[in-house]
């Protein structure tokens, strides 16, 4: 895949966990436009490992000089985010692939519904700027923990007007999904981004309201989750290559030099599938590409977020 | 036709199923779909608000109106022509919110009639639910002069705008309700064979 090489300008401190980063091309030229809703996989060097991270662009879409994200800072995670808030300042130069869009918003749509929790209000924000531009009637939902927490807040007034309506966690104003759902227009589509109890819930919610699945969206950024270490082996390049517990069988590969595809490293897009020949025990999906039915054929894994409960796996690469 | 032989476009339709999870059903049928109405009714009565709208333009679709009529405890919407059940379709529409299910029945041409009334209020085809009853006649529309010829029985029809021979492609169009009708004799002009009435 054709990188861009990017360097940072600057980098502002939003919470006390969000931090919100600026890129230009390195050489000042112009950046592929997106639409809303896009993301950009950021390479990063973390001791000499290759970590790669997917950002949500926020916009305005009519800005192809630079793009900005933003970056909760995980604790817990895996050390993306704690390198960026740590490591990358204004001069530093990274690699960005370009924009990619799993999370775009429905033209035929009659109106928008956007529902975001905490860090997921991201990809909203280069939505609204795409909503306001063609003038679609929209409604933005957005839930945070508390008022310290509200990223973006003030810029969000400024752009929604009475569009906006936020949902304060310990001021006991929290977000009601029945109420969301109910009596909405014909043509209308809602869109999720949040944490996955979040997520999961809304869309639980909206298809036992009836809702059909292609008129609910969502996007949850999953980190790869962590397992035991197992042995992946290449059935066509005929090599094998160890995953350890705390590397994604995607990451693995790439440090085993494979050029293995993939494009949104969240277990959303599919492309990173590859058919599993043999696994001498469990496959642990973590995607939500798969049916459940292939998910129980266990003959397709997506190494980005997925892995597996076994000694040795073949997979068709 | 070719053994194995399909093109996506065209549309497959199956039988009325009650969908579980709805706030509101509306059941759209005409002629012959009422026996797919008494059909879904056989099912059961749903527990959610129903809206029911059937076009009875002959005696035998009057039968079907008397019997659901009698099945039924809400008021049936029954009009004798096709422009008065899409009107009070779209009346319909007005009161109809997300979580709304949607259920027709009929001929190929009433159900896409049906859903381009749905398709301006927001509904995607993909999400109604469709029977074919009665003719199976096709809408054809003639690729040369844009005329969409109704009924047609036979795999070669002459258009009754432009008078060519069409041959009846598979390719459907959900846009326009129709299969699309190419010149069969455009590279030997007279060359025709002989018509036949596979769609009866």
């Amino acid at each position: 895949m054709s990188l861009l090489n990017v360097k940072v300008t600057a980098v502002e401190q939003i919470t006390e966990q969000v931090k919100q980063f600026t890129f230009e091309l390195e050489d000042g030229g112009k950046l592929p436009y997106f639409s809303g809703g896009s993301h950009v996989v950021v390479a990063m060097d973390i001791d000499g490992r290759i970590h790669r991270n997917a950002y949500s662009l926020m916009g305005p879409t009519s800005d192809n000089e630079r793009y900005t994200i933003a970056v909760r800072k995980q604790e817990q995670s895996r050390g993306g985010s704690v390198f960026m808030h740590e490591q990358v300042k204004p001069g530093t130069r990274l690699q960005i692939t370009p924009p990619t869009n799993l999370f775009a918003i429905n033209k035929l749509a009659k109106k928008h519904i956007l529902v975001a929790g905490g860090i997921g209000i991201t990809p909203f924000m280069s939505q609204i700027s795409d909503l306001n531009r063609l003038g679609y009637p929209y409604e933005l939902h957005y839930a945070y923990r508390s008022a310290d927490q509200a990223a973006f807040r003030d810029q969000l007034e400024k752009l929604c007007g009475d569009k906006v309506h936020f949902y304060v966690d310990d001021e006991g104003r929290r977000m009601n999904f029945t109420e969301l759902l109910i009596q909405q227009p014909l043509g209308s589509h809602i869109y999720v981004c949040g944490p996955n109890t979040m997520v999961n819930s809304l869309v639980l919610m909206a298809k036992q309201m009836g809702w059909p699945d292609n008129a609910v969206h969502s996007e949850k950024f999953l980190a790869p989750a962590t397992g035991e270490p197992f042995v992946v082996s290449l059935s066509l390049s005929e090599t094998e290559v160890m995953v350890p517990g705390e590397m994604s069988m995607l990451e693995a590969l790439e440090e085993a030099g494979i050029d293995a595809p993939y494009l949104c490293r969240g277990g959303a897009c599919g492309r990173c599938e590859l058919e599993v020949v043999d696994c001498d025990g469990e496959l642990i999906h973590h995607d939500v590409y798969l049916s459940d039915a292939e998910k129980i054929s266990a003959n397709k894994i997506m190494p980005c977020v997925s892995r597996a409960n076994c000694s040795r796996m073949v997979v068709n690469l | 036709m070719e053994k194995g032989y399909s093109i996506k476009s065209k549309p497959i339709y199956g039988t009325l199923v009650w969908q579980d999870h709805a706030m509101h059903h509306v059941v759209i049928a005409e002629g012959e779909g009422g026996k797919a109405l008494l059909k879904l009714f056989q099912q059961k009565l749903p527990r959610e608000p129903l809206s029911v709208l059937y076009l009875a333009a002959d005696p035998q679709a009057e039968k079907y109106a008397t019997t659901v009529q009698k099945i039924i405890n809400e008021p049936v919407t029954i009009k004798d022509s096709q422009a008065e059940l899409l009107n009070a379709l779209k009346a319909t529409l007005d009161s109809c919110y997300m979580g709304t299910q949607f259920y027709v029945a009929g001929t190929e041409g009433f159900i896409w009639k049906v859903a381009a009334v749905l398709r301006d209020a927001g509904v995607d085809d993909k999400n109604v639910f469709k029977e074919l009853c009665g003719s199976l006649g096709r809408r054809l529309y003639c690729v040369h002069c844009k005329t969409t010829n109704e009924n047609v029985h036979h795999n070669i029809h002459v258009c009754t705008g432009c008078g060519r021979h069409l041959i009846v492609r598979e390719h459907f169009s959900r846009l326009m309700g129709a299969y699309m009708g190419f010149m069969i004799d455009a590279e030997v002009p007279g060359e025709i064979p002989a018509a036949e009435e596979i769609y009866p």
